[in-house]
């Protein structure tokens, strides 16, 4: 450091010591007022701050989702034991759900479909002309031979008969929706479930799925989400005072994390957010930096107490003098890659970008000021208080790296490194973007919504929503035979593909109106051959129903229509097949007087989601090392240090990213936040040894080597300490009920393993090969002599 | 010499401090074309359409031969298969429209027709299939079904009383009687005898390969949906509503057999022991002389069929293939639909 700055840091604590009474006082009252704020934070999901702003998908989905089918359907499947669903019992409880989720909050009272709702009918031929008559509404079947016109009916109208009946005639199908605005995940999520289970049992299973159902288990794991987080932040505690044997070790480092956790609380209640309780792990993401800076202090803190220190005040002087530049610069860099993930344009992300940036800035007065000026108060005495002592194991440890960067290792670590990062770099193009395996990644496999999800889309067409609106020029388009044809073939090209498991349009309501009005001859259950023949056949099919049950396929005026594509899963490979496969068929099939637009429902806005993420992963991570070799090329006035210190973060993120090829874990909106928030974590280890190692040269250590070792055994100490009680709390995240945080916690454990595994064993060898000029000087730069340090009185 | 080495040493180091200090630039100038152009491209399957797809529904059928299985329906598919069912595969058809027929004189030689007056053949066993120019009417051209007699012969019936011929495998067809608002829907020859049955229980019958056509009296007002003609003798036709009429004088007199379904029957075959009926609902019904009665097709399967053939199974009896909602075999009272073993 220059001896400038380092001097004007020294009066600057000096002063602030000298206050220390003012200065805990004023902190404590800020923190006091945030934490009020941050104790009015809202937890919930909100749907759609996950989906891209100004996606022409979203906004189609937007336009059209009050008509078509919004993103929030909940598919409700009656399964019996042993016989079909023609029965007395399982046809009441059918009603009786129906007539049931009325009541649920936020459900849109129009989209309830089920066999006993108005929505199911069939058209027939009857003495009048053409009726279309609800199938088993308001009223149940009476007797046997009722239930028998109504299994007749059922198998033989393809719209009932496969989508909401199984093919096996064991289950039947309720689907409802619900009204984006203001819905309650959990108290959906919990209405519902009450209505299931009512329905259960007599040999009649209910299973439910559905993203509403989704975000109100997460909800519904809330409790046990801030358990979790309480036991690690229990066993923090434990592992700090087990490893540092003091109280100030102990005490310090979590108050640095939690101020911040404070602040960053507050700043995001003032800022109008609320917290999504999926990314609580990225809580932890952050304390983990607060954390670390402290520990750094706190160890530097030790060392000068060991070394004869007079005071406490002098010792903690003299510790943030030395830790001030690469605290500062890990601060500075990891907020600069954090902001940079507010370039998504996902609002959820944008949000998680800012809240963390105020955090992570946070962390300066939370470790830098806050932890030397507390530490004025402890003793220097150095008497443990507990007699358990492993450090000799870290001991063990630094002697390890040490003896790696004094002998030939060294070379073989390297060549190791390089071997590891050309491999893991290669592997990590396998990451999935969306949804890596069928069900929902943020719950287990073996999790009640999953084994329903999987059940209800073997027996049924699929359970996830996408709708393409085919816009007519003008009005009347959706009449013209063309039109509907095109829809027709649109339709049956797509279901080509597996994963789909059916469509509907209004290309399949008019050929059975049709055939209905042609005496029943099935040889004419085709589209009208033109617009005329074409309006009179959805004029027999409205009349007689309610006004907006054409909605879901077409809009009054004919103009713009909806094909529904129902998918059997929602992975990412899945999505963007389909999506490619609309953009090819209308590349080759244009429609003359109609346009296909992509997309709405669950499936369209993931489609749209997807999209961003793999157009914006590879912006994000190259901005973020920008950021992170800007602020190293500043603050070490040399474009080689910018490059050096990349190959940590390069290093941590392909691992990252071929674990979670490896493990299957998609790289989608659930897990983008860590992902991103990651890029640039972890650096600050790095930051503290190789400054270490400047420090202890430009304090007259002539020897390349030795300065090496009195780094890595002060401040490789801090990292060693940090990694260790920050891995194994993190690990605690294994046991969530929820598999995205589970996968999240073992995800950030290896990002902060990684991390100080290249800082304790990678670095210091590329020191000692490379000899970048801003750690050893050169020649015509040397390295400034330290002035005499003025010793406190 | 030594002087000239140190030269040497000085460019060098020169040449490594120019690149050494070239590479940061390289790195940030790759990182930022990276953020700016580089895109990541999604990952997408390759989807092979199956030959036989949901949507598809087939209204007519031929077996030329016996592991020939030859079928046509919605949206101008043909299909095909040369192992009884087991593979199939989908032809090219020059046509969009719906396609209610399929005769097939070979497993070269086939027509199919279908809406909008559309013909369609192959000399070829379906690798190509050509259109066809038919005469046609100015109100209405549907054709509803094409039936195939020997010689390269077969007649073509549909909307506006459409009859046409063919005498050289579907190359050229003639129109044999003149426009009537009213459809034929199925036409069937025993050598020179032929009857033809349609809308509003309309019947005619002809004596000589179809020279000159009489109409005769059904006694229904139903539209009858097929006909088929065993002998010179004996005949049935049936239609809409579950009408059966049978006659035994080629045509002449029909009599109705008692009601035994409400469903309508779209098609009858004589299977070689008995007739054979289907239509709506899966409903099938059969007869004889020892009496008349209606089944299901198989109780699971309720969707309707448009045409039934018989084939023989060696000793194991009888087979049936249906064509309809499903391309499906019927063998020994079991229903196997092809194309959905997924289900």
């Amino acid at each position: 450091m220059k001896n400038k700055t380092y001097k004007a840091v020294g009066h600057a604590i000096e002063w602030l010591i000298s206050k220390r009474v003012w200065v805990v006082s004023v902190v404590l009252a800020i923190t006091a007022v945030m934490g009020y704020l941050a104790a009015h934070i809202e937890v919930k999901t909100v749907f759609s701050d996950l989906l891209p702003r100004n996606h022409q998908y979203i906004k189609v989905n937007d336009q059209f989702k009050q008509t078509f089918g919004g993103s929030n359907m909940v598919s409700i499947m009656l399964e019996v034991d042993s016989g079909d669903i023609f029965q007395m019992k399982v046809l009441e409880r059918v009603q009786k759900i129906t007539k049931s989720l009325q009541q649920v909050s936020n459900v849109d009272g129009y989209q309830i479909v089920s066999l006993a709702s108005k929505k199911i009918k069939e058209v027939r031929a009857s003495t009048d002309g053409i009726e279309s008559r609800p199938l088993m509404w308001p009223d149940l079947p009476k007797n046997d031979a009722e239930i028998k016109t109504l299994k007749e009916s059922v198998l033989n109208n393809p719209l009932v008969f496969g989508p909401y009946v199984s093919l096996d005639q064991k289950a039947t199908l309720i689907t409802v929706d619900f009204v984006d605005t203001g819905i309650d995940y959990t108290k959906v999520y919990e209405q519902i479930s009450e209505i299931a289970k009512d329905a259960e049992g007599d040999g009649v299973k209910v299973r439910i799925v559905g993203e509403p159902m989704l975000y109100g288990i997460v909800g519904h794991y809330l409790t046990e989400t801030l358990y979790i987080f309480l036991i690690t932040v229990a066993s923090l505690v434990v592992l700090l005072f087990l490893i540092t044997r003091s109280w100030h070790g102990t005490v310090l480092p979590l108050t640095a994390g939690l101020l911040s956790a404070i602040w960053a609380l507050g700043a995001a209640k003032i800022m109008g957010f609320h917290l999504d309780p999926l990314v609580i792990v990225v809580a932890f993401l952050i304390t983990a930096q607060a954390i670390s800076n402290s520990v750094q202090l706190v160890s530097r803190f030790d060392d000068e107490v060991a070394n004869g220190s007079t005071s406490a005040a002098a010792a903690a002087k003299a510790s943030l003098q030395n830790l001030f530049k690469p605290g500062l610069l890990a601060v500075v860099a990891d907020a600069g890659c954090v902001l940079v993930v507010a370039l998504t344009p996902i609002p959820m992300l944008e949000k998680i970008s800012y809240i963390g940036t105020v955090w992570i800035f946070s962390i300066v007065v939370s470790a830098l000021l806050m932890t030397p000026v507390l530490l004025s108060w402890f003793s220097t005495s150095g008497k443990k208080v507990h007699p358990v002592n492993i450090g000799p194991v870290l001991d063990g440890v630094l002697n390890v790296c040490i003896a790696i960067v004094s002998t030939r290792w060294r070379y073989v670590v390297l060549g190791a490194t390089a071997v590891i990062f050309v491999v893991t770099g290669i592997y990590a193009f396998n990451l999935k973007v969306g949804d890596a395996n069928p069900g929902s990644p943020i719950l287990w496999p073996n999790s009640k919504y999953n084994q329903d999800a999987t059940a209800i889309n073997g027996k049924f067409q699929g359970s996830d929503r996408m709708f393409v609106v085919v816009a007519g020029k003008e009005e009347g388009a959706l009449k013209e035979p063309e039109v509907l044809k095109g829809m027709e073939s649109f339709q049956k090209y797509m279901e080509a593909q597996p994963e789909i498991g059916g469509s509907i349009s209004l290309a399949d309501i008019l050929p059975a109106v049709k055939r209905v009005v042609r005496e029943g001859n099935s040889r004419y259950q085709e589209l009208g051959n033109t617009a005329n023949e074409n309006g009179e056949l959805v004029y027999m099919f409205v009349s007689g129903t309610d006004p907006g049950d054409m909605d879901r396929f077409a809009d009054p005026q004919a103009k713009n229509g909806a094909v529904t594509l129902y998918f059997r899963d929602h992975q990412g490979v899945t999505i963007s097949t389909a999506v490619q496969r609309i953009k090819n068929y209308v590349a080759e099939h244009p429609i003359k007087d109609a346009e296909i637009m992509l997309a709405g429902g669950l499936v369209g806005v993931l489609a749209a989601v997807n999209e961003v993420i793999l157009s914006g992963q590879i912006e994000a991570i190259a901005f973020a090392l920008l950021v992170l070799v800007a602020c190293c090329a500043f603050t070490y006035r040399s474009t080689v240090a910018g490059v050096f210190f990349m190959v940590p973060v390069l290093l941590s993120n392909t691992l990252t990213f071929s674990y979670m090829a490896w493990k299957g874990i998609g790289m989608n909106i659930n897990t983008l936040p860590v992902v991103a928030l990651g890029i640039g974590l972890g650096v600050d280890y790095t930051f503290y040894i190789v400054d270490g190692i400047r420090e202890e040269l430009h304090h007259g250590v002539s020897n390349i080597e030795q300065a090496i070792t009195k780094a890595l055994r002060s401040a490789g100490r801090g990292v060693l300490i940090t990694a260790l009680t920050l891995i194994t709390s993190v690990i605690i995240w294994s046991f969530s009920s929820l598999r995205l945080q589970a996968d999240m916690g073992v995800l950030i454990a290896i990002w902060l393993g990684i991390s100080a595994a290249s800082a304790l064993f990678v670095m210091p060898a590329m020191v000692y090969v490379f000899r970048p000029e801003f750690v050893v000087g050169s020649k015509r730069h040397p390295i400034a002599i330290a002035e005499e340090q003025v010793q406190l009185a | 010499m030594l002087k000239s080495l140190g030269k040497f040493e000085k460019s060098a180091r020169l040449v490594v401090t120019i690149v050494t200090s070239l590479i940061p630039f390289s790195i940030v100038g790759g990182l930022l074309y990276a953020a700016l152009f580089v895109k990541a491209e999604a990952m997408v399957s390759a989807v092979k359409p199956p030959a036989i797809e949901r949507r598809d529904r087939f209204m007519g059928v031929a077996m030329p031969s016996d592991k020939v299985i030859w079928a046509a329906g919605s949206n101008g598919k043909v299909i095909r298969s040369d192992d009884g069912g087991a593979t199939w595969a989908a032809q090219t058809a020059p046509t969009q429209e719906n396609l209610q027929g399929l005769a097939a004189w070979s497993a070269d030689q086939a027509v199919a027709v279908g809406g909008d007056g559309v013909v369609i053949r192959t000399a070829d066993g379906g690798k190509t299939w050509a259109p066809v120019q038919v005469p046609k009417s100015e109100v209405a051209n549907k054709l509803l079904n094409v039936r195939n007699t020997d010689n390269g012969t077969a007649w073509a019936v549909g909307e506006m009383g459409a009859v046409l011929k063919t005498a050289d495998f579907g190359q050229t067809w003639t129109r044999v009687l003149p426009e009537k608002d009213q459809a034929w829907n199925d036409i069937s020859f025993h050598g020179e005898h032929g009857i033809m049955v349609g809308e509003f229980g309309q019947i005619q019958t002809t004596a000589d390969g179809g020279k000159n056509w009489k109409p005769v009296s059904s006694g229904v007002k139903s539209s009858l949906m097929s006909v088929y003609l065993r002998d010179s003798e004996n005949g049935v036709a049936v239609g809409l509503s579950g009408v059966v009429l049978v006659t035994r004088d080629g045509g002449a007199q029909w009599k109705e057999v008692a009601q035994l379904t409400r469903e309508h029957l779209n098609d009858v075959i004589w299977d070689g022991s008995q007739w054979v009926a289907v239509g709506d609902k899966g409903v099938m019904v059969t007869g004889g002389d020892a009496g008349w009665k209606a089944t299901r097709v198989s109780e699971g399967n309720l969707g309707w069929n448009t045409q039934v053939l018989g084939h023989s199974l060696g000793d194991k009896g009888k087979g049936y293939v249906l064509a309809g909602a499903s391309l499906a075999h019927l063998d020994n009272g079991t229903l196997s639909v092809f194309g959905r073993a997924a289900d």
